[in-house]
């Protein structure tokens, strides 16, 4: 949808994907717990596992996303895998700050940001972690990308993926040499398939078989016992609004340079 | 607005959506891996359907 509305900037599906699913890719299953052989495995701190240092939660920090790209970039020497995944991890860190533990962000600092709009519940276990998820303002927020996904049905169709999608990474052209086009348009619509199916498999199993109350206030579902980070102090606030005002001064100063060497080669040829 | 041929594609993915959600609700374990979901997909909307059409 990104490169649907900003026909200039190059996103490339695979590494958009990997970026979202890459912050839980490594702790997730830790957090909820494997039964492997006669070994069960679960973190002691699921909470501090999942999103704290000491444990794995520096994946949800911007810093992270910028590590992989970079390393993206110097690898495989695309600079639009390195962007794409950028985009999908940053997207899954920023998101993230909208539950009641939230994100150390701004990772090596390890103060979490959190807007506390619905319970984060992880440590429960996945069932009430998920019952918990799909009753809340979280079931909402996945409901509005669900909702513009289907407005933007186009970006789901045959000749878009031929077109913008398929044209866009060399991943495709390589992937089609062993699979047809009709199996990759089927792995690139995967994504909208399981994203809408699960939302709606969850809000039933939650909602028909189990029946969770749904409580969307701002903070909800109350009814499960939710962890929460610390409200952040006036110091800390300073800091965080701090590094976003130098973050857009970057913006903004890299948009004036890049309209400065426009403008300099509109001179020289004229 | 979509083609019929578009919205036949929609309907067949809608009908392997609600078996998936089906058994999704059944055995909540489906539910938790994305490759179990790309592996269902590719099973239901591509192999099966090119395997029935190179049979019949």
């Amino acid at each position: 949808m990104i490169q649907k509305h900003h026909s200039r900037l190059k996103i490339a599906f695979v590494p958009l994907l990997l970026g979202s699913y890459a912050p839980d890719m490594m702790s997730k299953w830790f957090v909820y717990g494997i039964h492997i052989g006669g070994w069960d495995l679960k973190a002691s701190d699921p909470v501090q596992f999942h999103r704290g240092w000491p444990g794995m939660g520096f994946t949800h920090s911007l810093l992270y996303g910028v590590v992989i790209a970079l390393l993206f970039w110097r690898v495989l020497g695309s600079k639009t895998w390195a962007i794409s995944f950028l985009i999908g991890q940053w997207a899954h860190a920023i998101t993230d700050t909208g539950d009641t533990v939230g994100t150390m962000l701004f990772f090596p600092w390890t103060v979490h940001i959190h807007f506390g709009a619905w319970a984060y519940a992880g440590q429960t276990g996945r069932t009430t972690d998920a019952a918990a998820y799909f009753s809340g303002p979280g079931a909402v927020w996945d409901l509005v990308w669900i909702v513009l996904g289907l407005y933007s049905w186009r970006v789901l169709t045959r000749s878009y993926f031929e077109e913008h999608v398929f044209t866009a990474d060399a991943f495709w052209s390589k992937a089609n040499r062993f699979i047809p086009v009709a199996a990759l348009l089927v792995m690139y619509r995967v994504a909208f398939f399981y994203g809408t199916s699960r939302w709606i498999a969850w809000s039933l199993w939650a909602h028909v078989v189990h029946h969770y109350p749904y409580d969307i206030s701002w903070g909800g579902p109350h009814w499960v016992h939710a962890a929460h980070s610390p409200p952040l102090s006036s110091g800390q606030l300073a800091g965080v609004l701090g590094i976003l005002a130098t973050g857009v001064a970057i913006f903004f100063a890299s948009r004036l340079e890049v309209g400065r060497r426009g403008w300099a080669a509109i001179r020289s040829k004229t | 607005m979509p083609s019929k041929r578009q919205l036949t594609v929609a309907a067949g993915y809608a009908a392997a959506s609600a078996v998936y959600i089906a058994i999704g609700v059944w055995y909540t374990d489906v539910l938790l891996s994305f490759w179990v979901a790309l592996a269902y997909l590719l099973l239901v909307v591509w192999l099966v359907p090119t395997g029935v059409r190179r049979l019949f």
